[in-house]
C-alpha cells in the first residue's frame, strides 16, 4: 500500500511541479487574501492583530477548496480515473498518495502565508513549537478530509459549490482548533494550546483511517 | 376492506400497524400540548417561555437519534450495498434536517426574548447548525446526475461520517466556547426546582416526539422505495427502447 | 408570550405539513407502481 501510495504521490507533485498551478495561481490567490483581508480590516487598529489566526486559516480553508478542486481535476480527464484503477493500484495507497501530495501543497502555501502574515501584519512569531505542531495536524486533516470529499464531489457539473458546501463544515473543527492553538502560540501561552493540538491529531487520524478504508468503494464506480 | 380471496394493495404508504403508531404519535403530541400548555404552570423565571422547553430538547434528540440511524445504515450500505441501507439513511437524514432545522428555530425563538438576541454563538446552538450544515450536505450529494449506485455509495461515505463529524465540531465548539463563556449563559434552561410535573413533561417530550420520528422515518422509507421502484421502471424501460432500436436497425440492416 | 405560541406553532405546522406532504406523495407515486412492488418487504 505505502508503495502505490509513494507512486501516486510522486505522481501527482510531478504534474504539480511541471504544471505549476498551486505555485502559480494558488498561491498568489492566498497572498491575495492577506492583502484582502487587510483592506476589510484596517492594519491599523487592532482588528487584523487580534484577528490573525483566524483569518489564516479561513484563507487555508479556501486555498484547500482550490487546491482539491485541481487534484481532482487533474484525474479527471481520458479516463485517467479508469487506468488508475486498472493498474491493480491498492486504494488505500492511491487515498494516502493524494492525500501526501496535497498536504505537501497546503503545507507550502501556509508557510508563505505564514511569512507574508509576518510581513504584512507586523507580527512576531512566539510558540514556535506548537505552531508548527499545530499546522502539521491541522494539515493532515484538511488534506485527509479534502481528499476523501474531493473524490465524493468529484466528476460531477456540480463540483464546484457541492464541494465547499461539503467540505467546509466538516473542517468547522480545524478551523476552531487550529485557531485558537495559533492564538495561544501567538500571544505567549503555549501551554493553552496544546489540548486543541491533540484535537486536531485526532480529526487527522479518524480522516486518514476513514479515507483508507472507503476510498476503495469511492473509486468503483463508472 | 380486505376481500377474502386477495389480499389488497396497499393504496398508499400506510398499513394497519403504521396506522397504529401514527395514532399513537399523534395521540402523544396531543398530551404533550395539553402538558405544556395547560397542566404546567409558569416558571418562576422564565415565565410561560418555558413552554418550549417541553419541546426543544426533544427535537434536538431526534435530530441526534437520525444521525445515529443515518451513520450505522451507511456502513451497512457501505458493507452489503443494498438498497434499503440506502433508503434508510437518506430517510433518516432528511427527518433529521427537518428536527434539526426546528431544534434551532425553537432555540432561537426562545432566547429572543431571554437574552434580546435572536442567535447566541453557544456551544449548543453553533453545534447544531454545523449539524445542519452536515445534513443538508448529505442531502445536497444524493441529489447529483449519477446513477443511482454511484449516488448512494457516496452518499454513504458522508452518512458514515456523520457521527464523527458530530463528535468532533460537538468537542471543538464546546471548548471554544466554554473558554468564554460568561455565567448568565451557562446557567440557561435546566432550573426547574419548582416543579416535578414540568420535569416530567420535559422527559415526555423525548418520548412524544420520537414517535412522531418513528412514524415518519418509515413513511419517508416507503415513499423512497416507491421513488426507487419508478426510477428503476424507467431505466428498464429506457434500456428495452434501446434494445429495441438496436435490434430493429440490425435487422434492416 | 407571542414568542412561545411563534416556536411551537412553526414546529407543529412545519411537522404537520411534513407528515401530509409524505403521504401525499405515497399515494401518488403508489399509482405508478405495480402491486406486487410496492413494499420494500414484499
Amino acid at each position: 500500500m505505502f508503495r502505490d501510495a509513494r507512486l501516486i504521490a510522486a505522481k501527482d507533485l510531478r504534474i504539480e511541479l511541471r504544471s505549476k498551478v498551486t505555485a502559480g495561481q494558488v498561491l498568489p490567490f492566498a497572498l491575495l487574501l492577506l492583502v484582502l483581508f487587510a483592506f476589510g480590516l484596517d492594519p491599523d487598529g487592532p482588528t487584523l492583530a487580534a484577528a490573525t489566526p483566524g483569518l489564516f486559516w479561513v484563507g487555508v480553508l479556501f486555498v484547500t477548496v482550490l487546491a482539491v478542486e485541481r487534484t481532482f481535476s487533474i484525474e479527471g480527464g481520458d479516463g485517467v480515473r479508469d487506468a488508475l484503477r486498472l493498474a491493480g493500484l491498492e486504494p488505500g495507497g492511491i487515498f494516502l498518495g493524494k492525500w501526501f501530495a496535497l498536504a505537501v501543497q497546503l503545507a507550502v502555501v501556509e508557510l508563505v502565508m505564514l511569512g507574508g502574515v509576518v510581513l504584512l501584519y507586523d507580527r512576531e512569531l512566539h510558540g514556535i513549537g506548537l505552531l508548527l505542531a499545530s499546522s502539521l495536524a491541522a494539515t493532515c486533516g484538511i488534506a485527509a478530509a479534502g481528499t476523501l470529499y474531493g473524490v465524493l464531489a468529484a466528476g460531477l457539473r456540480v463540483r464546484e459549490t457541492l464541494l465547499p458546501f461539503l467540505l467546509l463544515p466538516v473542517l468547522a473543527p480545524v478551523l476552531i482548533a487550529a485557531t485558537r492553538a495559533f492564538e495561544s502560540a501567538l500571544d505567549g501561552v503555549p501551554s493553552d494550546g496544546w489540548p486543541w493540538f491533540n484535537l486536531l491529531a485526532v480529526f487527522a487520524l479518524v480522516y486518514i483511517g476513514i479515507g483508507i478504508l472507503t476510498f476503495g468503494s469511492l473509486l468503483e464506480e463508472s | 376492506m380486505t376481500t377474502p380471496q386477495v389480499p389488497t394493495a396497499p393504496d398508499g404508504t400506510g398499513s394497519p400497524a403504521t396506522r397504529v403508531l401514527g395514532i399513537v404519535a399523534l395521540a402523544a403530541m396531543a398530551l404533550l400540548v395539553y402538558l405544556a400548555f395547560v397542566a404546567t404552570p409558569r416558571d418562576a423565571t422564565q415565565g410561560d417561555l418555558v413552554r418550549l422547553l417541553y419541546l426543544h430538547p426533544g427535537l434536538a434528540w431526534t435530530a441526534y437519534l437520525a444521525c445515529g440511524i443515518a451513520t450505522a445504515a451507511s456502513i451497512q450500505h457501505l458493507r452489503k450495498r443494498t438498497i434499503g441501507s440506502d433508503l434508510l439513511a437518506h430517510s433518516s437524514v432528511e427527518i433529521g434536517a427537518v428536527m434539526t432545522a426546528l431544534t434551532l428555530v425553537t432555540g432561537s425563538v426562545w432566547g429572543r426574548p431571554t437574552w434580546g438576541v435572536w442567535w447566541v454563538w453557544d456551544a449548543r446552538l453553533t453545534s447544531t447548525a454545523v449539524l445542519l450544515l452536515l445534513l443538508l450536505g448529505y442531502l445536497a450529494l444524493h441529489r447529483i446526475d449519477a446513477p443511482p449506485e454511484v449516488r448512494s455509495r457516496r452518499s454513504a461515505v458522508v452518512g458514515l461520517l456523520l457521527v464523527p463529524n458530530v463528535i468532533l465540531v460537538h468537542q471543538s465548539v464546546q471548548w471554544w466556547r466554554t473558554l468564554h463563556q460568561e455565567p448568565t449563559l451557562a446557567r440557561r434552561d435546566f432550573d426547574f426546582g419548582a416543579s416535578d410535573l414540568m420535569m416530567f413533561t420535559m422527559i415526555y417530550g423525548f418520548v412524544a416526539l420520537s414517535l412522531v420520528f418513528s412514524w415518519l422515518l418509515v413513511q419517508r422509507f416507503r415513499v423512497g422505495w416507491l421513488e426507487h421502484q419508478v426510477e428503476e421502471a424507467w431505466l428498464d424501460e429506457a434500456i428495452t427502447e434501446r434494445r429495441a432500436e438496436a435490434l430493429g436497425a440490425e435487422v434492416e440492416r | 408570550m407571542a414568542y412561545m405560541y411563534l416556536g411551537w406553532g412553526i414546529s407543529l405546522a412545519v411537522l404537520a405539513l411534513y407528515a401530509l406532504s409524505l403521504v401525499a406523495r405515497g399515494r401518488r407515486l403508489t399509482k405508478s407502481v405495480p402491486p406486487e412492488r410496492r413494499r420494500w418487504t414484499s
